[in-house]
């Protein structure tokens, strides 16, 4: 016998979490609260009505939807902008060199590697609450996220169109946006509407945390045990989430089309660009945007040092230590839950639309709401922490999963099915191998993601690097911030190039099929190829 | 009657397949060949009429799986798994046996080499592929270990429809010559074909026209007037 491993089971292996988690809960829970937990899906089904709470409601989505929309815009402008400028085939194009473009990427780190909420807290200290700090909270990270994306892409994008512009005597400009920009328009468009959704999720989880709108509102109703109250505000996000989700995705049906030529849909295009801008001055009025703000003056306390040796001396093997488990468990309980719960209940009907209902669930509430729900009946610590981290990400990576298995091709499984075998091993041999691959690189990285996302479990007491950050930067203590927001920075940095190396190796050796629109699965596992 | 949204319709069609006999299913393009070998294979069900395999009525359930077992079709796009190695994909054919634990194991440690390279060497290929790549084979070796996989399936009923459209002459005619001799009593074969040129070998053919039966007799009564029956144009 010889080992060779077919790649689903790397789909399968992450789901051994699961076995110490079950060993482990029972002695976590301290069973109080299994009434309260009951009150709260009970509650789901009798949302409180009440005019005045429906308008609050309404308030409460109204903002958050205004910052997600303000934030997102500016982080697509700050994103494309810096993306091209630190691609290497613009830099030399334009300056004959491409250290301009590196120096720019190795930059753009470090906004990237801070989480929009440590970004907000920090930013919140300087200004004041403010809403315009929630908008650039997010706008910061995101659009150093978009930036790398871009500049990834057109850098996979072939460059024989370019050159043979720019070598018949095309200007540079007009070279790339001819040779190139056709070609990197449908991907932008594509990751630009999937940073939409995520920005309604960062506007949600920033408010939970004092910048107001719909998270505010929920952490409000959970924390009073409001439970019907709570669920007023929740479907009113789920109905927003849906349709958000449900019109991004008509969008990119409609555009992503192979073959398609620029112009096509331009018309189109453009009316949701005037469209999106007329949105931006209600958004800016409700939000009372007050960008001068950001000129000064900052409220920094300038009594106090900002560097003390003695602040390094912190346990740090015990905090990366947990800050890491606190991330291997909750990513690999997020990876491995789409696919296991698929293949226990796939043959029956009625499960799918329940498990899709239970994703959007998950999508919408924000991690540190979930671990205030799962205190009810398990005590603090880890496993609270990164239940819930578990919990949110998994909605997010079930949803790219599901889309993923709709699109693979069914006459493998037909075969298979076709010759007597049961329909999940069918699913499992045909459509999970050809999904594998790709759900592997995109899971890579979201663990990146779940690693910067630690830092906003910690008010459960899971530990870690979350914890000491959130403590010193609501106790002012600056001393105190620097070396753990450094440290945090490192780790984040350590596991981008990480979940990067991990899925070069993993696309070079498994290519995605081409041909057709791809999934977002795809797409998104795609970006950062020519690293490898 | 098979309700088919693009799939040709069956009409009126009553036919017996016995065992040991090798049958060529002839029909120009949308004569129901494709449809009438998937209401075989189990793939589709007829909304009318009634499907008898091995001489029970084709059940559902787990009973089903076990009689879908014993028929093994060579799809015209071949329908492998082109992320397994060759060995996993040979032990595709005994997913429908196998217990789950098996199942999960051949993923990460191919099982049954032995009797892999055996049905490797039957349909003429080296078993030194068993660890390549599906993906990495060229077009005629991932038919003949997608032939390999039915008799690592153990199937007593072979189907195939047009394994032949797609390969260069000799190729064809070197794969017909294997099909025929696998087909052979104590399994059978019902292979589907565009050129009734190639019908000498079988004991029976049948000829599809519109979804209903032209002819089914003897390769040796297929007079040049049936062909021309069989390909005429509505």
């Amino acid at each position: 016998m010889q080992a060779k491993f077919a790649p689903v089971f790397g789909l399968l292996l992450p789901a051994l979490v699961f076995l110490p988690l079950l060993v482990f809960l029972p002695f976590e829970i301290h069973g109080g609260g299994w009434g309260l937990i009951a009150n709260f899906f009970g509650a789901a089904l009798r949302p409180s009505l009440t005019p005045s709470l429906l308008a609050s409601a309404c308030s409460g989505i109204a903002i958050t939807l205004a910052v997600a929309l303000w934030s997102w815009l500016l982080s697509l402008v700050i994103g494309i902008g810096a993306g091209l400028l630190s691609a290497p085939t613009v830099s030399e194009a334009f300056w004959g060199c491409r250290w301009p473009a590196d120096l720019l990427r190795r930059l753009l780190a470090l906004p990237r590697s801070l989480h929009e909420l440590l970004w907000g807290l920090i930013l919140l200290q300087g200004l004041g609450l403010q809403p315009v700090v929630a908008v650039v909270a997010i706008a910061i990270p995101y659009g150093a996220l978009v930036a790398r994306v871009v500049s990834d892409q057109l850098e996979s994008l072939p460059q024989a169109p370019f050159q043979a512009l720019r070598v018949a005597g095309a200007p540079s400009p007009a070279a790339l946006l001819t040779g190139l920009g056709p070609s990197l328009l449908p991907g932008v468009l594509s990751y630009g509407g999937y940073r939409l959704e995520c920005a309604l999720r960062s506007a949600t989880l920033l408010g939970v945390f004092g910048l107001g709108g719909v998270g505010a509102d929920l952490r409000l109703s959970l924390q009073s045990l409001q439970f019907h109250e709570a669920w007023t505000s929740l479907w009113a996000l789920a109905l927003v989430m849906f349709l958000l989700e449900q019109g991004i995705a008509l969008l990119r049906r409609r555009w992503w089309q192979p073959g398609a030529v620029v112009g096509q849909r331009g018309r189109e295009l453009l009316l949701l660009f005037v469209v999106l801008l007329l949105l931006l001055f209600p958004a800016a009025q409700l939000l009372d945007l007050q960008w001068q703000v950001l000129l000064g003056p900052w409220h920094w306390p300038m009594d106090q040092q900002i560097f003390q040796w003695q602040a390094w001396r912190l346990p740090w093997p015990q905090l990366v230590g947990s800050t890491l488990l606190l991330t291997v468990i909750a990513a690999l309980a997020a990876f491995a839950a789409a696919p296991l719960l698929l293949l226990l209940f796939s043959p029956w009907a009625l499960m799918q639309p329940l498990l899709r209902g239970l994703g959007l669930l998950a999508r919408l509430l924000p991690p540190p709401l979930t671990a205030l729900l799962l205190l009810f009946v398990l005590k603090p610590g880890l496993l609270p922490a990164a239940l819930a981290l578990a919990f949110h990400n998994a909605g997010i990576l079930g949803r790219l999963f599901l889309e993923g298995l709709e699109a693979q091709d069914p006459r493998p499984e037909q075969a298979l099915l076709a010759a007597g075998v049961s329909s999940r091993k069918a699913l499992l041999m045909a459509r999970f191998n050809g999904l594998a691959a790709g759900y592997l690189a995109y899971g890579a990285y979201r663990a990146d993601v779940i690693l910067r996302e630690t830092v906003v479990v910690g008010l459960v007491g899971a530990g870690g690097l979350g914890v000491v950050l959130l403590e010193a930067l609501s106790s002012f203590a600056w001393a105190d911030v620097l070396p753990v927001l450094v440290v945090y920075a490192l780790l984040t940095l350590f596991g981008e190039e990480l979940a990067t190396r991990y899925r070069s190796f993993l696309l070079h050796k498994h290519p995605q099929k081409e041909g057709g629109a791809p999934t977002r699965l795809q797409l998104l596992a795609k970006p950062m190829l020519e690293r490898a | 009657m098979v309700p088919g949204r693009q799939r040709p319709r069956l009409n009126n069609l009553n036919l017996q397949l016995n065992r040991g006999e090798r049958v060529a299913l002839l029909g120009a393009s949308g004569a129901g060949k494709s449809t009438l070998l998937a209401v075989a294979n189990g793939l589709i069900k007829p909304a009318c009429g009634a499907v008898y395999w091995f001489g029970e009525n084709a059940s559902s359930g787990k009973r089903r799986q076990r009689q879908q077992a014993r028929i093994g079709t060579l799809w015209q796009d071949l329908r492998l798994v082109e992320e397994l190695s060759v060995q996993q994909s040979l032990n595709c054919g005994r997913l429908a046996v196998w217990p789950w634990p098996l199942v999960l194991l051949n993923l990460f440690m191919p099982l049954e080499t032995n009797a892999c390279a055996k049905v490797l060497s039957e349909v003429e290929l080296d078993p030194d592929l068993l660890a390549v790549p599906v993906k990495q084979l060229s077009g005629g070796q991932r038919q003949r270990v997608a032939l390999a996989r039915l008799l690592r399936q153990g199937a007593e009923l072979l189907l195939a429809d047009e394994p032949l459209a797609q390969l260069d002459p000799p190729l064809a005619a070197r794969l017909l010559e294997l099909l025929l001799e696998l087909g052979a009593a104590p399994r059978s074969l019902l292979l589907s074909l565009h050129r009734p040129d190639l019908v000498q070998g079988f004991d029976r053919v049948i000829g599809l026209r519109n979804g209903e039966l032209l002819f089914d007799g003897n390769p040796k009564s297929l007079s040049a007037e049936l062909i021309n029956d069989l390909y005429a144009q509505n």
